[in-house]
């Protein structure tokens, strides 16, 4: 069975229309990304699933069952925005939320989260007393207890540093190898690549990419040459074919147009400065996040 | 318990009950509140246990020759009477002594000179007593002259003293007195059995005679405390009203507080946007709930200590805790919705003013509703839903207030209606509102989202 199942779905709010005739299907089991810039609908469509909002027409089924405003606690929901009360305790905190979304008690899957995520010393710590950090993984936390079918994950990661980041996402991915279907969202592209295993992007409220990322990159083709030169950009301009040169620092990446030889680009380039690496790649998410929603907008096609 | 709307409501009004009681503020303004809506009183009274008792002196300008020897008299008398406090015999109030001049050639130059006197306080006031002051009829011909005497009546007082003028009045009165005793006098009457003529008469007030059911004996009216009269309806109302705001005001500050902290987002993951503002209302209800047994409970016992149980309204106190439950659920409900649609604290702040109006506006009614509780305005005000809490119970708490007995259960109707339409339109306008950010909506926009959802 789906975990999510979106057909048609369309939210507006007055004259703004968010979402736009979206159709998307999330496998059971998987870890879904939504990637998009700001405000092209994905935090819209996340309420959707979670019922937070009701979509103004088409129809979002959970597990088969249409929710229709009703909460349940197959679902975990972490906002993007975070939001605690700064004055309770983080133990008790955390069962009043397990609580109000499973109505029992659930102080030993606390207990286990916040061991988990290294937080036991601070269970009796005013939320206030938290670093941002800290924070994020208490609300981690508050998503996931008790286990929930579906966690819906709206930017976990932002403002996390490395090794908190690299907690959540371990925790995530345990999650999932126990069964939990993950929505996320991110910004990220490395960690869309990395844990999705389908990557859907919304751009002003219409989907235009869904599928594996293999599966993504498959439609671009082998069109990106990663190149390493000394002199840097310096000696890329005018390569014959070349559409776009994006500096990444030690390392460049040309964009070919259609038709573009690599093996012309090469001779050209070793005629003017010493090549230390070429190489024939398929275009990168960021690449095609940018194609899609950069000042190049409109030029690509879009699903 | 099943999990279902009703444990999350519940769980949610337990949570932001405790956390309301446990804080010091809560505690500290279960004290406070009383004492500022009390303080008024209080300062009344502090202010009456330091009265000004400084001797004033008044001047008498006599034209009729014969009235301020009768003014003086009537003044000391008044001065005998209400100088001392009757119980501790202290002085509570200044003495009055007088001089009498003869009216001046130049009766301007003469004011002038005397309000001089005033303004370097050698006098408190002067008095002008014109010739005609002696003739019974009140719209005799003042004398011929000046613009200001073609202007006066027969007496005119001078003096410095601006706004509540205690000292004019009691001196109208001594002047009153003194002229018409002057007046009788010149009528005939013994002048030693004016003070017996013009002796008040005591008048006792009762409730009405009724026949006993059982027995069929007449029951002798009972005699009416015009304390309990006062103070039982007014102090019952004042409490109902004190409860009132302290338990609901707070709610539009704390659903604003929330949004802007992007609590609400968290919760609304957990229960629907209904069962949080529900829970929010409960929650305050619980709060309200206990200020008012801490009072009830503390005021009985306080009256009962003095010996004046008696003047504890038992029978209206049901009558009360469904007032005060519908009146909290409706105010608070809709200070839920308005908080909604406030982006900050401050937008917050400039709509509390709407929520004060049930409660604050039936206070400025009470004197007209305690003077006429079944006049037909009383009557149709208490009917009004947003007013019957606090109305009908001030016109119920009157001893013998003679509310028929169907126009509570009426005005309960209407309050329950009332109320549940508030909380269906505050649960729209709270559902659409609660997740709105940056933008204050329109007035139109609640009405709008109320009606429609």
């Amino acid at each position: 069975m789906d975990a999510v199942q979106i057909s048609n779905v369309t939210k507006t709010f007055g004259a703004v229309t968010a979402v736009d005739n979206l159709s998307l299907i999330v496998p059971e089991g998987s870890v879904y990304g939504f990637i998009g810039p700001n405000g092209s609908g994905k935090t819209t469509t996340m309420r959707m699933i979670a019922s937070i909002f009701y979509p103004d027409s088409g129809d979002v089924r959970v597990f088969g069952q249409q929710m229709l405003g009703a909460r349940s606690e197959l679902i975990g929901y972490l906002p993007e925005e975070r939001g605690l009360y700064r004055k309770m305790a983080v133990q008790p905190l955390l069962e009043f939320y397990g609580e109000l979304r499973s109505g029992r008690k659930v102080t030993a899957e606390v207990e286990s989260w916040l061991k988990k995520l290294d937080l036991a010393k601070w269970a009796s710590q005013k939320v206030q007393a938290l670093s941002k950090g800290m924070s994020q993984k208490v609300q981690f936390i508050a998503a996931v207890v008790p286990a929930p079918k579906l966690l819906i994950l709206d930017e976990p990661f932002t403002g996390l540093d490395p090794v908190s980041a690299d907690t959540l996402q371990s925790a995530i991915l345990d999650l999932r190898r126990g069964g939990v279907t993950v929505i996320l969202s991110t910004h990220d592209m490395q960690v869309a690549e990395n844990m999705c295993d389908y990557i859907c992007m919304i751009f002003r409220g219409r989907k235009v990419l869904d599928g594996t990322l293999a599966s993504i990159q498959d439609r671009y083709g082998n069109d990106t040459i990663r190149v390493a030169a000394e002199g840097g950009t310096r000696f890329l301009d005018g390569l014959p074919d070349v559409e776009r040169v994006h500096d990444l620092g030690q390392v460049q990446e040309l964009r070919m147009a259609r038709g573009c030889d690599p093996q012309q680009v090469l001779r050209t380039l070793i005629e003017r400065t010493r090549v230390t690496s070429f190489s024939i790649v398929k275009p990168s998410l960021h690449d095609i996040f940018v194609r899609i929603a950069g000042p190049e907008a409109g030029e690509e096609p879009i699903e | 318990m099943p999990h279902n709307g009703l444990h999350r409501i519940l769980l949610i009004a337990r949570r932001d009950y405790l956390a309301t009681i446990r804080t010091k503020a809560f505690i500290i303004g279960l004290v406070v509140a009383p004492l500022l809506f009390g303080g008024g009183f209080l300062g009344i009274a502090l202010m009456e246990s330091k009265p000004d008792i400084k001797e004033r002196r008044i001047a008498i300008v006599d034209g009729t020759g014969v009235a301020a020897a009768a003014v003086i008299q009537a003044a000391q008398e008044r001065n005998a009477k209400d100088l001392f406090d009757k119980t501790t015999h202290r002085q509570v109030k200044p003495r009055y002594v007088f001089e009498t001049l003869p009216p001046g050639a130049n009766p301007e130059v003469q004011r002038l000179e005397l309000s001089e006197r005033v303004r370097h306080e050698q006098l408190y006031a002067f008095i002008e007593i014109a010739p005609t002051a002696l003739q019974a009829t009140p719209d005799a011909a003042p004398p011929a002259g000046n613009d200001k005497d073609s202007k006066a009546g027969p007496v005119s007082t001078y003096s410095n003293a601006g706004g509540f003028d205690e000292a004019s009045r009691w001196l109208a009165g001594s002047i009153d007195e003194g002229v018409r005793r002057v007046r009788l006098a010149q009528l005939g009457v013994d002048p030693s059995r004016l003070s017996d003529a013009l002796a008040g008469v005591k008048v006792d007030r009762f409730g009405l005679v009724s026949r006993d059911p059982k027995t069929g004996e007449i029951r002798e009216a009972s005699k009416k405390n015009e304390v309990a009269e006062f103070a039982v309806p007014f102090g019952i109302m004042l409490l109902l009203g004190m409860i009132v705001m302290v338990g609901s005001s707070p709610m539009l500050s704390a659903v604003t507080e929330d949004k802007a902290q992007r609590l609400v987002e968290m919760l609304l993951g957990m229960a629907t946007p209904f069962e949080l503002m529900m829970g929010k209302v409960l929650g305050a209800l619980g709060t309200s709930l206990t200020s008012s047994a801490f009072y009830i409970v503390g005021g009985t016992l306080a009256l009962e200590s003095m010996g004046l149980s008696g003047m504890v309204p038992f029978a209206v106190f049901p009558w009360f805790y469904v007032y005060l439950i519908a009146d909290v659920v409706f105010l608070c409900s809709f200070a839920a919705a308005l908080g909604a649609g406030c982006s900050s604290p401050q937008d917050a702040q400039q709509l509390a003013i709407l929520l004060l109006a049930p409660v604050m506006i039936p206070y400025f009614m009470i004197t007209f509703v305690m003077q006429q509780p079944n006049g037909a305005i009383s009557t149709a005000l208490s009917l009004f839903p947003p007013f019957t809490p606090m109305l009908m119970l001030l016109r119920q708490a009157m001893p013998g207030g003679g509310v028929p007995a169907w126009q509570p259960w009426v005005g309960l109707v209407g309050v329950l209606a009332f109320t549940l339409v508030m909380v269906v339109a505050a649960a729209r306008i709270f559902r659409v509102a609660i997740l709105l950010q940056g933008k204050t909506p329109k007035m139109a926009d609640l009405v709008r989202w109320a009606v429609r959802g």
